[in-house]
């Protein structure tokens, strides 16, 4: 209970910190590129490789049913729905999660957290304000990337079976996709992304004395956090049966 | 308006006396108190730091030396007691407040705590940038550089932390908190871990820049070179109060052998 109490106070101060007295551009940005572009190839190819299997696997059950035809379809929903915005945070979350969970700790138990605050410059703004954002925004950019590489990968997919050419295959795959599908998918991963990036942040600005606490800080980050991912994206399933269906 | 007043604080260094309270105590702590759960670290402490006095505290370890200087610098609350900094009330200060008081408190970490991303420049720009808003390059290099060469250290200015040995990582760290010009500084074990040389010499160091900055300080060690170079008084701690006052040649003679252990 009292871990409650401290989490939605921390969220707090990263409320009142975003731009008090200017905003931290430089790390900012710079949190972007450690989030983003050192996340690319892990994402990229976790992408490609979902698309290729899921297609592998629906596509002999379709057969039965002589519904080939719409594979395509079926996959794109299920990726861009479901599997892509899931599997990329859970990703995300051994990747960014962790990292940012050890290095906020490891600077808390090397004191450079209380160095920062004893000298009046504001830690919350420049190292959980950055981080917590830059995962808020990266994490929706890194999973459209991945849909859009698991595409190509469910062509391929498709491929294996009998030539299907690119252009069918994504216009099938495009006319299977509603608009109301890509918009509560896309928002539901800014809300992956600031878990992702408020968990680690927490669990390292919180980690105890003592340098094993790094490792649990690090470690308990990645469980929270993807326990976070799974209830949100339950709360987001409700709310978009609720406001479409 | 930081700036301005920072800029008044360097030409003539005679306005930080409107700081400090009349009789001289820039630090007043009476009966404090703090406990860890059932922990009790801190009993009964009661001390007064005057106006360009440098007190050393002497402890085993585990005593709550640390504990004692975190409350001063506000990283830690205390349960009970009165702790006033520059005739302020820590306890009662606002945010803003604090911050404000902590630009007058320079508080060296037992590791240095070098922000192990950045290099050394990086390191000493950070509480020019982030605490006197100075944006001019130019300012930012001289200041720097000026501090580095206080301590020594001019050479190191592009390397990173994991580049320095022992004692120049508390030489940095101890360029970066003076590069604020605290009034108080607050030093953490600043000997512990280096040779009994580099040990000497930061000491020494200590005295030089208490010199030159006019600071007050309170000193947290177990070495008594250390102390014996930096102490006009020293404090003995033990079981989460201090049993004993005086200068390093009086305590020396004490009969008390919890005392005289310090000095063997
Ligand atoms: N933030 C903290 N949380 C819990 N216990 C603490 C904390 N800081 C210090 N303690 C405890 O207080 C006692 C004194 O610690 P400290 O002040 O670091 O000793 P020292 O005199 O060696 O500097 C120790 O028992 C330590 O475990
Ligand atoms: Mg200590």
């Amino acid at each position: 209970m009292a871990a409650v109490g401290e989490q939605i106070s921390f969220a707090t101060q990263f409320g009142r910190n975003i731009f008090r007295n200017g905003f931290e551009w430089n790390e900012f940005l710079h949190q972007c590129y450690v989030v983003g572009v050192r996340s690319i190839s892990l994402v990229a190819i976790s992408g490609f490789i979902i698309g290729f299997v899921l297609t592998l696997q629906t596509q002999p059950t379709m057969k039965q049913f002589g519904a080939e035809s719409f594979v395509p379809g079926m996959v794109a929903i299920s990726i861009v729905r479901e599997i892509g915005p899931m599997i990329i945070a859970l990703i995300c979350t051994g990747k960014i999660a962790s990292s940012i969970g050890a290095e906020l700790g490891s600077m808390k138990v090397t004191e450079q957290i209380d160095a920062m605050e004893v000298s009046s410059a504001n830690p919350i703004q420049y190292l959980v304000v950055t981080r917590i954002l830059a995962c808020t925004l990266m994490v929706p950019l890194l999973t459209v990337m991945a849909d859009a590489l698991a595409f190509v990968g469910g062509w391929l997919g498709v491929n294996t079976q009998g030539h299907v050419s690119a252009t069918l295959f994504f216009r099938k795959a495009f006319a299977a996709l509603e608009f109301s599908d890509m918009i509560p998918a896309v928002v539901k991963t800014f809300f992956f992304g600031f878990a992702i990036g408020f968990v680690g942040c927490y669990k390292g600005y919180h980690a105890s004395r003592g340098t094993e606490s790094v490792g649990l800080a690090a470690n308990s980050a990645v469980v929270t956090a993807s326990l976070w991912i799974i209830l949100l994206d339950a709360v987001a399933v409700q709310i978009t049966n609720l406001l479409y269906y | 308006m930081e700036q301005a007043q920072i800029n008044q604080v360097e030409q003539e260094p005679e306005t930080d006396k409107e700081q400090i309270p009349e009789d001289g105590v820039v630090i007043r702590i009476e009966h404090l108190k703090k406990s860890f759960g059932e922990n009790q670290v801190l009993k009964d402490i009661n001390l007064e730091l005057h106006k360009g006095e440098n007190i050393v505290v002497l402890g085993r370890s585990g005593q709550g030396k640390s504990v004692t200087i975190q409350c001063i610098a506000g990283l830690l609350e205390p349960d009970e007691g009165k702790l006033e900094v520059l005739g302020k009330e820590i306890s009662t200060l606002n945010e803003d407040e604090l911050k404000e008081l902590r630009t007058k408190i320079g508080f060296l970490f037992q590791s240095g705590a070098l922000y192990d991303s950045m290099t050394v420049r990086e390191n000493l720009e950070f509480p020019l940038t982030r605490v006197l808003q100075i944006k001019d390059k130019e300012e930012l290099t001289k200041r720097v550089e000026d501090a580095l060469d206080s301590v020594g250290l001019k050479d190191a200015i592009d390397k990173y932390p994991s580049d320095l040995s022992g004692g120049m990582r508390k030489r940095v760290g101890l360029a970066r908190t003076l590069i604020l010009r605290p009034q108080i500084m607050l030093y953490d074990e600043p000997t512990t871990g280096l040779d009994p040389i580099t040990a000497r010499e930061i000491s020494e160091l200590i005295v030089t820049l208490q010199e030159k900055y006019e600071t007050s300080a309170i000193i947290i060690t177990h070495d008594m070179p250390c102390a014996r170079i930096t102490a006009d008084r020293i404090v003995v701690m033990n079981d989460g109060e201090y049993i004993a006052t005086g200068t390093y040649d009086e305590l020396a003679k004490s009969p008390d052998e919890l005392i005289n252990n310090f000095f063997k």
